[in-house]
């Protein structure tokens, strides 16, 4: 809703949209009523701020997405990146909220396609940066878990933290995005052969990722949906047989992805679906 | 596909494993860190809040009372009264909060 208004706006400042779209098609001429002092118009100007914008633009998508300009290169990233922006303009004037579908976009676009991997370390970098500005919250403490009955414990529903995402790829996007972007001097090994599901987590204020064994992405895409521990379990299991539950739950808990046991109503079946029922009653 | 199950038992069992493994060997964000005011050097001031946003390395005074550095959980508060690494000049303490010390003329 609220990204529908501002994205009117955008597009309309002057009444007719013209500003926004010349700014964005330097084959349009420069819009009615932009003059200079001397009261005639100053397409000169306008090529200068039609510049500052694409070229602000085009180094927001590089900040946000390092490891993919750097995998790229500069002359190739800001030329991808200008396409992306022609044709998907910010609809929101926050910054950190530009490049949403940037990945996507990579991944659809021809001359990328024997790159496939480009567009997944771009997601993870997206992760990253909303992990980042998410909500601050205080991550679950271990021992409410272990304080929960052994009967009870494969029924409990486990909260995601506001902060933690899950991204999993077929290709080694952790250990590409450790190389490119945050251990540049002492890279690890890049197997192309590998998938690698990342945890992405901010207990505090540093985002931290994590590399999941077998099995891991499943049971915390699981818990993340709201299936009960237990359930969660057989899913990773299912996905890989040689899920050790142990070993994920710690590595969960520790990286700080949970906040909150979600509470018992006595049915069993609480879900986010019910959660919204009960509110509109 | 039908799913696999986990007996009630096990997953009771695997949840006492790895909420005893936390509490003895590792505490939970061991690496925790904090932001530290009034200690970093001019433009040595850390900031990661992504585009748009450029304000790591703006500090323009030393020990700027507004500017923080990420130091270890627990550190803060040795800045200045520890030695070492940790000695600040003139009496300048390192705080979890902003000061009004050291501020850039307007």
């Amino acid at each position: 809703m609220q990204a529908d208004r501002i994205s009117r706006e955008r597009k309309a400042p002057d009444g007719n949209g013209d500003f926004g779209q010349a700014l964005l098609d330097a084959s349009l001429p420069s819009p009615d009523g932009v003059i200079g002092p001397d009261g005639k118009p100053a397409p000169k100007r306008f090529n200068v701020y039609r510049n500052n914008v694409i070229v602000s633009l085009i180094e927001a998508l590089g900040d946000t997405f390092v490891a993919v300009r750097r995998l790229l290169g500069d002359g190739y990233f800001g030329a991808l990146a200008r396409e992306y922006i022609v044709h998907h303009p910010p609809t929101s004037p926050v910054l950190i909220w530009y490049g949403k579908s940037f990945p996507n976009f990579m991944a659809g676009f021809p001359p990328l396609q024997a790159y496939p991997y480009i567009a997944d370390v771009g997601r993870l970098e997206w992760a990253w940066l909303q992990s980042y500005h998410a909500a601050d919250a205080e991550p679950l403490d271990p021992a409410v878990l272990g304080d929960v009955a052994p009967d009870a414990v494969g029924q409990v529903r486990i909260e995601r933290h506001p902060a933690a995402r899950l991204i999993s790829s077929p290709w080694p996007i952790y250990s590409l995005i450790q190389a490119n972007r945050f251990a540049p001097d002492d890279p690890p090994a890049v197997d192309m052969q590998e998938g690698q599901d990342v945890l992405v987590a901010r207990p505090e204020i540093e985002v931290d990722l994590l590399c999941l064994p077998p099995g891991g992405a499943a049971f915390l895409e699981a818990l993340f949906d709201g299936a009960a521990l237990e359930d969660a379990a057989g899913r990773a299991l299912t996905a890989a047989p040689e899920f050790q539950l142990p070993v994920c739950l710690q590595t969960a808990l520790s990286a700080g992805v949970f906040s909150a046991l979600v509470p018992d109503n006595g049915q069993g079946h609480l879900s986010a679906k019910d959660d919204a029922t009960r509110g509109a009653l | 596909m039908k799913n696999k199950a986990m007996s009630a038992a096990l997953v009771a069992g695997a949840v006492a494993t790895a909420v005893a493994g936390l509490s003895v060997t590792t505490p939970a964000h061991a690496q925790a860190k904090e932001k530290c005011y009034g200690i970093s050097l001019k433009g040595k001031n850390d900031c990661k809040a992504g585009p748009g946003t450029t304000c790591a390395g703006s500090s323009t005074v030393d020990y700027q009372g507004n500017a923080w550095t990420l130091v270890p959980k627990g550190d803060c508060v040795k800045f200045g009264t520890a030695g070492g690494d940790f000695a600040l000049p003139d009496g300048r303490q390192g705080s979890l909060t902003e000061l009004d010390r050291d501020l850039p003329q307007a």
